[in-house]
């Protein structure tokens, strides 16, 4: 091996095989998203280095695989000239996981791919007591699978229900895919428990009348989940987040939370049980100044 | 005299197509009477705002409900 190879081997993201000398070469990808040109450099990349395969992961990545010890400096220099970069392994911060968001998708209704590159740009890559993966739904319908991350987020709308223009006719009840929502026609009341409300919407979209508006349009976190041998679903956390700088601001703390609190080779939910989620949230309230 | 459609057993997106050709078959500012089920309600009452319609009317039908729908401009 010369020395170029093996410090590209140090870096990480050169996953080694169960064949000797193979290794399977994890890429840098932010959201799923690749240009075409990538994607023609990654298919000639498995055919000069590989033998012609790619495995798409779970977490919308990319690996080529059986690329020999003696090609792994020139795998990363042949694809580096399209912006691929060589993935990480380790306690580092994975691949950011998003949808396509409120630019493509009908339902959207926060930037996911935006929001995914700049959590990408700040913490990619960066040191943590274990592997830290963030995953973007944009919208309730969660797609991105928000909870299975360790700081999940998702686009939100919370309704408000303003009385004048209401007639009492039960379908924002009718549509709740979480029944949060009372009608009483005989007081005149329509309630919505936010509480109960998964953000999706659907009342606002319905509403005959337009009575049903929306109350706050944002992004909603959860933090300490993960999958693996033993899974944990993600714990909501905060109020509602009104703009990606706030979001940013509430990953920067949860992370410096994290390498405060974590243990080596510790998940972060299992630190979040050995400490409690009040922790976590005054230690954010502090430092973003928004209360939980 | 009111149309009345029934989409009560269509699935979307057949429930949207119908009250499209529906509001086809009514003048600007006609009424059109929608019977459907729970499960539409969203996506039908949605598009229909999109499209600049009005719904001026709901009741409860049983399990399903009964929409009436003012479609959009004016009289001729």
């Amino acid at each position: 091996m010369n020395i170029d190879d093996y410090k590209e081997l140090k870096k990480g993201g050169m996953m080694r095989q169960k064949e000797a000398g193979r290794f399977s070469v994890r890429l840098h990808i932010v959201g799923g998203d690749l240009s075409a040109e990538q994607l023609r450099a990654i298919c000639d990349a498995a055919e000069k280095f590989g033998r012609g395969t790619v495995h798409l992961t779970a977490r919308q990545g990319v690996e080529i695989p059986n690329v020999p010890t003696e090609s792994l400096a020139a795998v990363k220099e042949f694809l580096g000239t399209t912006g691929v970069g060589v993935g990480v392994c380790g306690p580092t911060v994975r691949t950011v996981t998003a949808c396509q968001g409120c630019r493509v998708c009908p339902s959207g209704v926060i930037d996911a791919p935006e929001l995914a590159l700049a959590v990408d740009r700040e913490f990619y890559g960066q040191p943590v007591p274990h592997k830290f993966k963030v995953g973007i739904s944009g919208c309730a319908n969660n797609c991105l699978k928000a909870e299975e991350n360790d700081i999940g987020i998702k686009g939100w709308i919370e309704p408000r229900w303003g009385g004048k223009a209401c007639t009492f006719c039960g379908i924002c009840a009718a549509v709740c895919p979480s029944k949060a929502i009372e009608v009483s026609p005989d007081q005149a009341v329509v309630s919505v428990s936010l509480a109960g409300c998964i953000g999706c919407g659907d009342c606002i979209e319905s509403c005959p009348t337009r009575a049903m508006g929306e109350g706050n349009r944002g992004y909603r976190l959860y933090a300490g989940g993960k999958f693996g041998r033993v899974p944990l679903l993600g714990r909501k956390i905060l109020r509602i987040l009104c703009s990606p700088e706030e979001v940013m601001a509430a990953v920067r703390s949860v992370i410096e939370f994290y390498r405060a609190e974590g243990r080596s080779r510790e998940r972060f939910g299992d630190t979040l049980m050995r400490t409690g989620f009040d922790a976590l949230e005054s230690r954010i309230a502090v430092r973003t100044g928004g209360a939980p | 005299m009111t149309p009345t459609l029934d989409i009560t057993k269509d699935v979307c997106p057949m429930t949207f197509v119908k009250v499209k050709m529906g509001l086809g078959k009514i003048p600007p500012a006609g009424k059109l009477t929608v019977l459907l089920a729970e499960d539409a309600l969203k996506d039908v009452i949605s598009s229909l705002k999109q499209e600049g319609h009005r719904v001026s009317g709901v009741s409860r039908q049983e399990s399903a409900f009964l929409i009436v729908v003012e479609k959009e401009g004016e009289r001729p």
